[in-house]
């Protein structure tokens, strides 16, 4: 049909060139019914119109149209929480649009969704609007945010083996506790919640239980609590530990004896699917070492029902004959190209590896940068061509933190607030600056800088400067200055060995009435008269970490021993020997009681006759816990102690979740037996009286504690009570510090 | 671990094209750059300006340390040079021997972009989410200067 | 929390201006350097009368201010949505400009990604093909140059850090499709350079005194010819064309 001109009905503020500007009819052409449908359907998507009618009568098209009510203002009422600039990005309408009913209910709904983000499911929004005259209208979205929302339980269902606790440290998504408001980590939200299920998986695959299933994950919301209670229902499975472990190969040529050293999946040992993985990834290194660059390892398991073991076959077979043609990197807004390049251990246009790439996706992760990194492989230019493409997300990497620690001599405890970025300028360099202050208004400061690939050797070069003052002491007070230089080279992935210089400058200033002999032995008046001292050394150090979580170890090992020669100028002229080793070990699954048996020891030797004061070990309440500071070991009559040349101590400890608490304040409870010793002195002594102490008297004690994981760092209140110890040595049951693990 | 874990295996590092000996006896004078490339595969590059040489270059690489950077042991470049005719004309072997020192130039020529500043990542970075962060990484042990 | 006030919608009266008084006044506002407030007369402009010609130029002057005060994103998405609303008015040309300075402005260092250098190209290759007369086209011709040198630069960083490591395979790929694929960017020289550097750690001395040769012969007076030069010349080598490739100019439209 053919019509020669049109005429627009019921437009007032839209123009009539507005609606005609939308139809596909133009007067002149034919047309047909498509094109009414068409125009009707854009009339509508524009919003303006609530009804619209298209009808030809004679030689003229007749469009009547009824407008939507235009919005005069648009505004949010009652958001405290969210900003009205965000609620407006959520919805639809805006201030001189059309409005309509239908959107603006779907916006209420979207309003509360935003709210549900941020942990706030129980708001209520309703519509108001006023008319204005001349077909406009006011809108008001009044916002009622209600309470938080909170998560009042997480159960675990069919948890046989993990006791409840365990499982709620696996999971990121955590109870409402009085001081959540500052983690948020208790807000539910779903995707959440499947990364909370696969961890889960994860857990119980990595600990002996490769049948495990996950039944299902119930949220219900109670209504007038305004809170969630999440339900986790699983089916463990038989616990499976690892039965025989061998290599073998479909490859001629590859020699598989040599292999063995590679797995790290052990008869006897519990099952554990990413020590599978890891293995594998060693062992296609090693293959590849072998001259098979191209090898592939596939993990074969078989279960033996009776005695529930998994014996792991490692086949090597032929991967596919690929070259890796480019490896592209993107998404990198702030990490540099090399510092992701770098953690690969092939090359653009070497052989294709599985594995590796396996390998430096693990690294890449463990770097802390990359909210995601995401590694695929795309066809390159050639058949037998492969592109990397390495898509990663960049985090911040910057934080504050609030700490506790010790002042310099160890004694006053001092609260930290520092700085920290872990790859300054996109570099992978790591800076961290830290000031804190105590009681007896001591006061620390920390600065330090790492470079993770000194000179593009997988070296971790650094320095560190430390300031400190504190005056806990009765009679003198103590400032040190120090500055060391440090190089890190890993070993294996478990065993690193650091060799730093420092130097050290400190000085003693003396206190009321402190030249006096029955107050401060002269030995120590020396010192304030002799300052200020300087110690300058070098230290060579093993350190070995295999625990499996640096927060809350529960299995594996922490050790550590260190070489130190005090004498390239300085005060000092000493060598020094110390060790530490913790083993951890789960006592009891159920219950989660870990075990934990720590050993300590330090021997020091002058290079000429003797010693300093402050060359000599302060042992005490940090080692064995019921005794001060400097609580045992030599000491002079006026009670100052000198310190010791030699040391060992051991402690036994066992740690647990507090049963009557309830769980939502994460507080865990220890009870321990302390025992060591500490003698031997080389302080020349002639100008001060008689010295106690120096023999090697043993000294035990035992106690109880309570570990409480605060947003401040896990802090410590300990309560010990010595049943073997010297009369002159100095006591202190109560005690309240920082858990530091080692 | 064992002590050989401590010491540290020699990683050998085979990189590049991995030559094929058997493969390498089908391809003789005359064979036409098909065959070549059936047997061989793609080279791993060819001649700057054209196609008329193909190079398969391989290396190996050996560290006994992880810190240590890979050290150069051995390289082999096969180049296949053609006639105008696209036939095989000449095959050369190219070892490590043949190899020169070279440090390179430092310089190099200059590209635009901005680059984040000291500042700004500070403040963008812990800026942004100061109050995230604030207590969620709560830093535990201070500069205690007892073993 | 936020302390956006509550407003009583009863009280608010309906206020609409004639477009141009509001247009009007935007452009007032930019010469009293008042920027914000004559963003926000251009958006009132485009809400009170979506569909006069009006609203058309405040989205065009939208997508100006925004992009001249650094919110790229923003005149991004201005101007595309602007080029969705009047693909064929006459100032599409010059909104296509501004979305594809907003993308260039945005380009980062070579050691990151360049996925903004793309964009430019993309952008500003749009305004070439669609309005091909345009005043603006010889600028968008520069900025490609531009995105496409951060692109070889890429590229020839990515080399650099193979030839260090010694692998020679990877730095030399790299070098190769610099200068394949990007020879007509600044980086051309120093990749030719490169090349003679790996081909002759490598031992490969003819491709060595090839690279060396087509660099002289395209660019005599480059400091990095004088480099390759007095590189191959440690062994008494000449640059020496191996009769293949006479210049870089038939490798670029090969």
């Amino acid at each position: 049909a053919v019509v020669n001109n049109i005429v627009v009905k019921g437009t007032g503020t839209t123009g009539t060139d507005a609606v005609k500007s939308k139809l596909t009819i133009v007067p002149g052409k034919s047309f047909s019914d498509a094109d009414i449908n068409q125009s009707i359907r854009n009339l509508y998507s524009s919003g303006y119109f609530s009804n619209v009618a298209i009808s030809v009568s004679g030689s003229t098209l007749v469009v009547d149209v009824t407008e939507n009510q235009m919005i005069n203002q648009l505004v949010f009422n009652g958001n405290r929480k969210v900003s009205d600039k965000k609620l407006q990005g959520a919805v639809q309408l805006r201030s001189l649009g059309p409005y309509n009913e239908a959107q603006a209910q779907l916006d209420a709904q979207r309003i509360k969704d935003a709210y549900a983000q941020i942990g706030r499911s129980d708001v209520e929004v309703n519509i108001e609007t006023a008319n204005v005259g001349d077909n406009r209208v006011n809108v008001a979205y009044v916002i009622d945010e209600g309470g938080r929302t909170k998560i009042r339980k997480i159960n675990f269902v069919g948890n046989d083996t993990f006791a409840n606790a365990r499982l709620a440290g696996v999971i990121l998504t955590k109870k409402s506790t009085p001081l959540s408001f500052l983690t948020r980590k208790d807000i539910y939200n779903p995707d959440q919640l499947r990364a909370d299920e696969s961890m889960l998986r994860d857990f119980y695959n990595n600990h002996g239980f490769p049948d495990f299933r996950l039944i299902s994950t119930d949220v219900d919301y109670d209504e007038d609590s305004n809170s969630y209670t999440l339900t986790f229902t699983m089916s463990e499975g038989e616990r499976y530990k690892f039965g025989n472990v061998g290599v073998s190969t479909s490859v001629e040529g590859v020699d598989v004896e040599g292999l063995q050293r590679e797995i790290d999946t052990r008869q006897g040992k519990v099952y554990d699917a990413d020590k599978i993985q890891q293995s594998s990834e060693s062992i296609a290194a090693a293959v590849s070492s072998q001259g098979y660059p191209f090898a592939q390892v596939n993990p074969r398991g078989d279960r033996n029902f009776t005695d529930n073991t998994v014996s792991v076959n490692y086949e090597i077979d032929q991967g596919v004959k690929a070259y890796i043609e480019r490896i592209e990197i993107t998404g990198n807004t702030r990490t540099r190209d090399f510092v992701i390049r770098r953690e690969f251990d092939l090359a653009e246009g070497d052989a294709y590896n599985r594995e590796m790439i396996a390998r430096a996706k693990r690294r890449l992760e463990g770097l802390g940068y990359f909210s995601s990194v995401n590694i695929s492989t795309q066809p390159g230019s050639a058949p037998d061509r492969v592109v990397i493409v390495v898509d990663v997300e960049d985090e911040p990497t910057g934080s504050f933190s609030i700490g506790a620690g010790y002042d310099a001599e160890g004694d006053a405890l001092v609260l930290e607030l520092g700085v920290e970025e872990r790859n300054f300028l996109g570099r992978g360099q790591y800076i961290k600056a830290s000031a804190g202050a105590g009681n007896d208004d001591s006061q620390i400061y920390n600065f330090s800088f790492t470079e993770p690939f000194f000179l593009g050797y997988r070296l971790a070069a650094g320095f560190d400067l430390y300031r400190a003052y504190s005056s806990s002491q009765d009679y003198y007070d103590y400032t040190e200055t120090a500055g060391d230089i440090r190089l890190t080279a890993p070993l294996t992935n478990e065993l690193s060995t650091t060799l730093m210089y420092s130097y050290q400058n400190f000085e003693y200033g003396g206190k009321g009435a402190w030249y006096e002999d029955k107050n401060l032995s002269p030995i120590f008046q020396d010192l304030i008269e002799g300052g200020p001292w300087t110690v300058s050394s070098i230290e060579q150090s093993f350190n070995y970490s295999s625990v499996d979580s640096r927060r809350l170890p529960r299995e594996g090992v922490l050790a550590a021993v260190t070489n130190k020669v005090a004498g390239l100028g300085g005060d000092s002229n000493y060598y020094a020997i110390t060790g530490k080793a913790r083993v951890y070990q789960m006592l009891s699954d159920q219950a989660d009681i870990i075990g934990s048996l720590t050993v300590r020891g330090g021997y020091v030797t002058p290079f000429d006759d003797n010693l300093n004061v402050f060359d000599q070990f302060t042992i005490g309440g940090q080692q064995i816990r019921g005794f001060e500071q400097s609580g045992i070991g030599p000491r002079t009559e006026q009670g100052n102690s000198l310190g010791a040349t030699t040391y060992a101590t051991i402690s036994a400890e066992a740690n647990f979740p507090v049963p009557l608490i309830p769980e939502d304040i994460s507080l865990r409870g220890a009870a321990y037996v302390d025992a060591g010793t500490a003698f031997g002195n080389k302080v020349d002594v002639s100008s001060a009286g008689p010295i106690e102490g120096t023999d090697s008297a043993l000294r035990a004690s035992a106690g109880i504690g309570l570990i409480w994981n605060s947003p401040f760092g896990d802090l410590r209140f300990d309560y010990a009570i010595p049943f073997a110890k010297e009369d002159y040595d100095e006591v202190q049951r109560f005690r309240f510090g920082i858990a530091n693990t080692f | 671990c064992s002590t050989a874990d401590v010491i540290g295996t020699k990683d050998v590092m085979y990189q590049g094209y991995v030559i094929d000996e058997d493969m390498l006896k089908l391809v003789k004078e005359g064979s036409s750059r098909e065959q070549v490339i059936l047997s061989l595969g793609e080279p791993s590059t060819t001649a700057t300006f054209d196609n008329e040489v193909f190079y398969y270059i391989s290396q190996v690489k050996e560290r006994r340390f992880t810190f240590q950077k890979p050290r150069l042991v051995g390289q082999e470049v096969l180049a296949i040079y053609f006639n105008d005719s696209g036939r095989v004309d000449r095959i050369a072997r190219y070892t490590m021997q043949d190899g020169n020192i070279v440090d390179m130039v430092s310089e190099t020529t200059p590209t635009g972009g901005k680059d984040i500043t000291f500042l700004q990542q500070i403040l963008q970075g812990t800026g942004r989410n100061a109050a995230r962060d604030f207590f969620q990484s709560a830093g535990g042990g201070g500069g205690s200067a007892i073993p | 929390c936020s302390r956006d006030k509550d407003v009583d919608i009863t009280t608010l009266k309906y206020e609409s201006d004639p477009p141009q008084q509001l247009y009007d006044e935007a452009l007032a506002n930019i010469n009293a350097g008042k920027t914000s407030e004559a963003l926000r007369k251009f958006k009132a402009v485009q809400d009170q009368s979506p569909l006069s010609d009006y609203a058309r130029k405040a989205l065009v002057m939208q997508t100006y201010i925004q992009y001249s005060s650094r919110k790229y994103e923003a005149a991004v998405t201005s101007g595309q949505r602007y080029l969705d609303l009047y693909p064929n008015s006459e100032d599409a040309a010059y909104v296509q400009f501004l979305v594809g300075q907003s993308y260039s402005k945005q380009i980062v260092n070579v050691t990151q990604d360049q996925s903004f250098a793309e964009s430019t190209i993309a952008a500003m290759q749009t305004l070439i093909d669609k309005y091909p007369d345009s005043e603006y086209v010889p600028q968008a011709r520069a900025q490609i140059r531009y995105a496409r040198d951060q692109i070889a630069g890429k590229d020839m960083q990515i080399g650099r850090y193979y030839l260090e490591r010694k692998d020679y395979l990877a730095a030399i790929s790299r070098f190769d499709s610099v200068v394949d694929d990007y020879s007509d960017t600044n980086q051309i020289e120093e990749a030719l350079y490169r090349l003679v550097e790996a081909y002759y750690a490598m031992g490969i001395v003819s491709e060595a005194q090839n690279a060396a040769w087509v660099l002289g012969r395209n660019y005599p007076d480059s400091k990095w010819y004088d480099r390759a030069y007095s590189l191959l010349n440690k062994k008494g080598l000449e640059p020496q064309s191996a009769g293949r490739g006479s210049d870089v100019s038939s490798v670029t439209n090969r």
